[in-house]
């Protein structure tokens, strides 16, 4: 039974929002954790694949990209190789052992996986624990 | 009379035939000539002739009778050369390709028979090369359609959970209670989609032998308590105690993640059998050249019925329990494929009511060769409904116990059966004609028999039983 307890979207005014990039090549999850992330009170932008990432991520400098792993394109490897300063976070069906297989998990700015389909909830106190760290 | 004819015609057209014929009527001919011109020249022709002249007869004679014997060695060598030599090259051409290799040919030029045996050799094994390589296109094909079906019905299920969580918790506004009670079931049975496609997908692996293992040297001890440490959450929700007990383990090789899956999903099931407040007990201890561990629950056990089968992929235990727990009956498929990958053992040990106890065993030393392990539709339920006859007809009524007994302790491959049959036989329960047969049985069930001239003892009056 998933939880019943209503958790109110948190509603952000005085504090400078901080900006997440969302990365995946499917519009409906890429709506979804916008709006998850947007009314918990964060800036939202959105990139529908690696090379979209890389330009919004040097143009706009946002504090979290949440990076999905199977995407079209330039494969997922290559980009978090151009990104080192910014915090990444995967979010994929990929499972997690699996991924640290594959060598993606080693960078230093990696700092958390969720694991699609993820948990609201969850999802959101994680976020909020990577950008008050 | 067409049938005679064509038979005989048969036999003087062969080439071989001709050969041999030929040969025998050389040394029929050749044997006597040289035996009566030998008379002839030593015993009758002296007579007539100069001692001189004699002797240089006898002398010629001897020579010729040589050289004749030298070459009738030498072509009666190579007409037979010419027969074992070919049948050499197929035997083993033929051990080759029973060892699966499929690659090799036979040239043989003998112009006759042996050369068509050749040839129809050839074609045979092309044509197995050409099937086993359709069969394995196939399963390929299979596996990826499999894999690739289950990516696709994954993916909605992300945006579906998140946009009903978001409803549920109230993003878009304040929720009624049966609003919200409805969308946890919703939710709920989106989860339990995405968990019966993931099993899919890893039975898809199992069957087609790419399930990835990372093998690492590990603290045993260690992974099985993070394990445990993991599920306590779960055993807390119906208040179940898990007790951990660890004996002295050597550091392995191994992939504690997949070792963590069996444990997860075996604690995961005591977890559902076992009443509220009762106890899981985790056992490891090394074995002569294996780890086995174990989970051991409470609850209500199983009937033997449900012993055997309880590794079916979607197989579901029947009665109450039914309503209490949900499940889909792929997780014990999955643990079993982890485990026999690896060329482990897992079973269950349990009495109606007194609980459960599911071992299973790992190497000490990884086993990096996968190979597929069929769970899903295996050939084995037929190979073990054959087993459970043969028990039948050779140990009667009470054979049937002891096949669930063996079937329960996974022990239905050739090797234990065998095993088996000498305990029996050790023991003067079968004595050794009944057992020999027995074994032959067996052996005749995995394809290899050994003696096919064994009569049914059985036919004779039964077993002898102290």
């Amino acid at each position: 039974m998933s939880e019943t307890v209503e958790q109110k979207p948190k509603k952000s005014s005085e504090k400078t929002k901080k900006t997440i990039l969302v990365v995946d090549d499917e519009p409906d999850i890429r709506e979804s954790v916008k709006m998850i992330l947007q009314m918990n009170g964060y800036r939202v932008l959105t990139a529908v694949d690696g090379d979209d990432a890389l330009a919004k991520a040097q143009e706009e400098k946002p504090d979290l990209i949440l990076l999905d792993i199977m995407m079209p394109g330039t494969p997922v490897s290559e980009i978090i190789n151009q990104i080192k300063d910014i915090k990444i976070a995967f979010m994929s069906v990929v499972r997690i052992s699996d991924a640290r297989k594959k060598g993606l998990c080693t960078q230093e700015n990696i700092v958390d996986f969720f694991q699609k389909p993820f948990n609201v909830s969850d999802l959101v106190s994680r976020v909020e624990l990577i950008l008050t760290e | 009379m067409e049938c005679k004819k064509s038979k005989f015609k048969k036999l003087l057209l062969s080439k071989i035939d001709r050969k041999l014929t030929l040969l025998f009527i050389i040394v029929a001919i050749i044997a006597p000539v040289l035996g009566i011109s030998y008379f002839y020249t030593i015993a009758i022709l002296p007579k007539s002739i100069t001692p001189a002249e004699a002797e240089a007869l006898r002398t010629i004679a001897l020579m010729m009778i040589l050289l004749i014997a030298i070459n009738a060695g030498v072509i009666g060598y190579l007409v037979s050369k010419s027969i074992t030599r070919p049948i050499k090259q197929l035997y083993n051409a033929t051990k080759e390709m029973e060892q699966g290799n499929y690659d090799v040919r036979i040239n043989i030029n003998t112009k006759d028979e042996f050369q068509e045996l050749g040839e129809a050799f050839n074609k045979a094994i092309l044509h197995l090369g050409k099937m086993r390589e359709e069969r394995e296109e196939i399963d390929r094909a299979k596996s990826e359609f499999l894999s690739i079906t289950s990516h696709e019905l994954r993916s909605p299920i992300t945006p579906m959970k998140a946009q009903l969580q978001m409803l549920e918790q109230g993003y878009f506004g304040k929720l009624k209670k049966e609003q919200i009670e409805s969308l946890a079931i919703v939710i709920r049975n989106a989860d339990r989609l995405d968990r019966i496609i993931s099993d899919f997908l890893e039975i898809s692996r199992i069957e087609t032998a790419r399930l990835k293992f990372d093998f690492r040297k590990i603290n045993l001890a260690e992974t099985i308590q993070d394990t445990v440490k993991f599920m306590q959450g779960f055993a807390k929700e119906k208040q179940i105690q898990l007790n951990v007990k660890i004996g002295r383990l050597p550091t392995i090789e191994a992939d504690p993640d997949r070792i963590s899956q069996v444990i997860r999903n075996l604690i995961n099931n005591a977890i559902k059998f076992s009443e509220p407040k009762s106890k899981i007990e985790i056992n490891a201890e090394k074995q002569d050249n294996q780890i086995l561990l174990s989970v051991r629950d409470h609850g209500c056990g199983l009937s033997p019925a449900d012993q055997i089968r309880v590794f079916e992929p979607f197989y579901q235990v029947e009665g109450h329990l039914r309503r209490k727990h949900g499940g889909f009956g792929l997780g014990l498929a999955i643990c079993r494929g982890i485990v026999e990958c690896q060329k482990g053992k897992i079973w269950v040990e349990s009495k109606p009511g007194e609980g459960c106890k599911f071992n299973f065993t790992v190497p000490l030393e990884p086993v990096r060769k996968i190979e597929p392990i069929k769970v899903l539709f295996s050939p084995k339920q037929l190979i073990d409904k054959k087993i459970k006859e043969e028990f039948k007809t050779m140990l009667g009524p009470l054979g049937i116990g002891e096949f669930n007994e063996l079937k329960n302790k996974n022990a239905l491959n050739m090797q234990d059966l065998i095993e088996y049959v000498d305990t029996l036989m050790n023991k003067y329960i079968l004595d050794e004609e009944h057992g020999l047969f027995f074994k032959n049985r067996i052996r005749k069930i995995f394809g290899e028999e050994k003696d096919t001239c064994l009569e049914n003892p059985v036919k004779k009056g039964g077993v002898t039983r102290n």
